[in-house]
């Protein structure tokens, strides 16, 4: 079933500084999406005032059609929306396993036949291709590996919608081709993918629709080529780039 | 305290989990199977508690032995919150004198004898640690330490000048414990043995809740709380319950204290007392199985031991906690297994050195 993750007007000041001035987003979890902007656009602070992180100053969040703003991040997770964090988190001292098995024993209500593919800690390392780590402490596992090992922990919340925040930061480009390749197969399991990160290419590759956030507004949205293109966001971001 | 958590997190790792959690232990479907080693040691272990009225200790050193007992209950206690979820508290005194004056309070008011009071003492020092607990929630670290200290000390005052219903600094009476299990209870070997058999089931209840679904969600909330929080760990509820848990052994262990002693005072449940319950538990490790029995048994028999002066002792105390720190993250016992541990894999080296080399090391 499809899922709908609607933010509108949101809007988060730090001080003086304003992270996100009004933003409105649509998460259709039958559409890969890619928010893109620079560092300081707002992209984390987006995620984190959709997942109860922060308390957004003004706007509201729908999550197929209920109202969920203000919600706590617990409540979010237990809602069905699962999250990955930049800084690749895990529970460092405990064995790989037992990082999934905690999110399995937790997460959300939903129960169908994508979720039952990581109903065992085996299983949904298997899926994200940590098959042999499970007894390792995730501290000693590669960056590549911890970063995986993060999305595991989200899946196995069984989430509807993904949240993925710069999954791909720190890796090489075989390690994110690798990544790109997984959450393409975690989408068509029924899954909704979202994903922040600046890295251009792999976000054209990944999203048919792209989001492209400048000093906390919205600057483009619409489909990956046209988002390319745009004389704004070419002046703005891609361009800096260059 | 934040820094010393980190440091305990951070080196002691997978290994120092070891005697209550993880490697020793297999974990199947069928529940949990802990390592020949941990039944070999824990078999001794008990063996030597129970049998000790029996190796004619003397009266003075089987009262020591009632109190490192007493003190080991509230320890095990504590191991669930500072172990497992990995917040330390420093109102574990004050929680134990909850326990007490409801049990003194309770025998004085409404004739109550030791066993019917356990449930209360264990409720109203269940109920104050969820209180203790509650600035967690928002605070951190050596912050909320200190906040729980400070808790800790209002009890002593609040006790002090109580009046006629706490007796003020001189404390409460109680009257004999009487007969249980067919023994005289007022003789000290078989007061040992009560607490002795209690807390040997506060050890057991502490390795069951380590090893439990819950206890995982405790260690997540230990590990990284903003990630438990996004999928879908309850980290508020689940603090305050791990205290509440580790209230219950404080709450019995001083209903035994009451009963065992027959005289309370304010002096038993202050923040110094605090201070030592948390010594305790950091020398001897949060998160092993034998850490809080080591722990309490070390700080009470080592000063009289050695015939060290109460002054100096404390001063060795601080020393002690320092080095612990610095040089033992984990706690004693975590680094003990963690030697064993090496000392096997060395073993198996050395027997590996007399066979051939690897197929992998030869060259190609």
């Amino acid at each position: 079933m499809a899922t709908v993750l609607e933010i509108s007007g949101m809007r988060k000041q730090f001080g003086g500084v304003v992270a996100l001035a009004g933003v409105d987003v649509t998460i259709k979890s039958d559409e890969i999406l890619g928010i893109i902007g620079p560092n300081g656009s707002g992209k984390t602070t987006l995620f984190n005032a959709v997942c109860g992180v922060y308390r957004p100053d003004a706007g509201q969040v729908r999550w197929n059609g209920a109202d969920i703003t203000g919600k706590t991040a617990f409540e979010i997770g237990r809602l069905g929306i699962g999250r990955t964090f930049q800084q690749a988190m895990s529970f460092p001292s405990l064995s790989v396993r037992e990082n999934v098995q905690i999110a399995i024993e937790h997460g959300s209500a939903r129960r169908d036949a994508a979720t039952q593919r990581w109903s065992t800690p085996e299983d949904l390392l298997g899926f994200v291709g940590l098959e042999g780590f499970a007894d390792e402490s995730a501290s000693s596992m590669p960056f590549g590996n911890l970063r995986r090992l993060g999305v595991a922990v989200a899946l196995g919340g069984r989430p509807s919608q993904l949240l993925l925040d710069e999954p791909a930061a720190g890796l090489n480009d075989a390690e994110s081709a690798e990544l790109v390749q997984l959450f393409r197969r975690v989408h068509q399991l029924g899954v909704g993918v979202c994903v922040i990160d600046h890295h251009v290419q792999m976000m054209a590759e990944l999203c048919r629709h792209l989001i492209v956030l400048h000093f906390g507004n919205k600057i483009a949205d619409g489909p990956t080529e046209a988002v390319v293109r745009d004389a704004k966001v070419i002046e703005v971001y891609l361009g800096a780039q260059s | 305290m934040a820094q010393w958590g980190r440091r305990l997190n951070k080196q002691s790792s997978a290994a120092a989990a070891v005697a209550l959690t993880q490697p020793p232990v297999r974990k199947t479907r069928g529940g949990v199977h802990p390592s020949r080693e941990l039944i070999i040691v824990t078999a001794v272990v008990v063996v030597a508690v129970l049998a000790l009225p029996w190796m004619h200790p003397g009266y003075r050193l089987l009262s020591f032995a009632v109190t490192t007992c007493l003190t080991a209950i509230v320890l095990y206690g504590m191991a669930v919150p500072f172990g497992q979820a990995g917040i330390m508290s420093l109102g574990y005194a004050g929680l134990m004198g909850f326990g007490a004056y409801t049990a003194a309070i309770l025998s004085r008011d409404l004739g109550m004898n030791m066993w019917q009071a356990m449930p209360f003492s264990a409720l109203v020092a269940a109920l104050f640690a969820g209180l203790f607990g509650l600035p967690s929630l928002r605070i951190s670290g050596h912050h909320f330490a200190i906040t729980t200290w400070v808790m800790c000390e209002l009890l002593r005052i609040t006790l002090v000048n109580g009046g006629k219903f706490t007796g003020a600094a001189t404390g409460l009476d109680l009257p004999p414990t009487g007969k249980a299990f067919g023994l005289d209870m007022d003789k000290l070997a078989n007061a040992y043995l009560l607490v002795a058999a209690f807390m040997l089931l506060s050890m057991l209840a502490t390795y069951l809740i380590a090893n439990s679904r819950y206890g995982r969600t405790l260690r997540s909330i230990r590990e990284n709380e903003q990630l438990a929080r996004s999928i879908g760990v309850n980290t508020d509820l689940h603090k305050l319950i791990a205290f509440m848990v580790s209230g219950v052994f404080a709450g019995i262990a001083g209903d035994l204290q009451a009963y065992s002693f027959r005289h309370i005072s304010p002096d038993l449940y202050g923040g110094a007392v605090s201070m030592y319950f948390a010594l305790m538990v950091m020398l001897g490790g949060p998160r092993t199985l034998f850490g809080p029995l080591t722990g309490a048994l070390i700080v009470t028999f080592l000063p009289e031991v050695m015939r060290i002066d109460p002054i100096d002792s404390r001063i060795a105390y601080g020393v002690a906690l320092i080095a612990v720190i610095m040089l033992l993250p984990g706690g004693i016992i975590a680094v003990t297994e963690r030697g064993y541990q090496w000392l096997k894999g060395a073993a198996r080296r050395a027997r590996r050195g007399v066979s051939p080399p690897d197929v992998d090391s030869s060259p190609a």
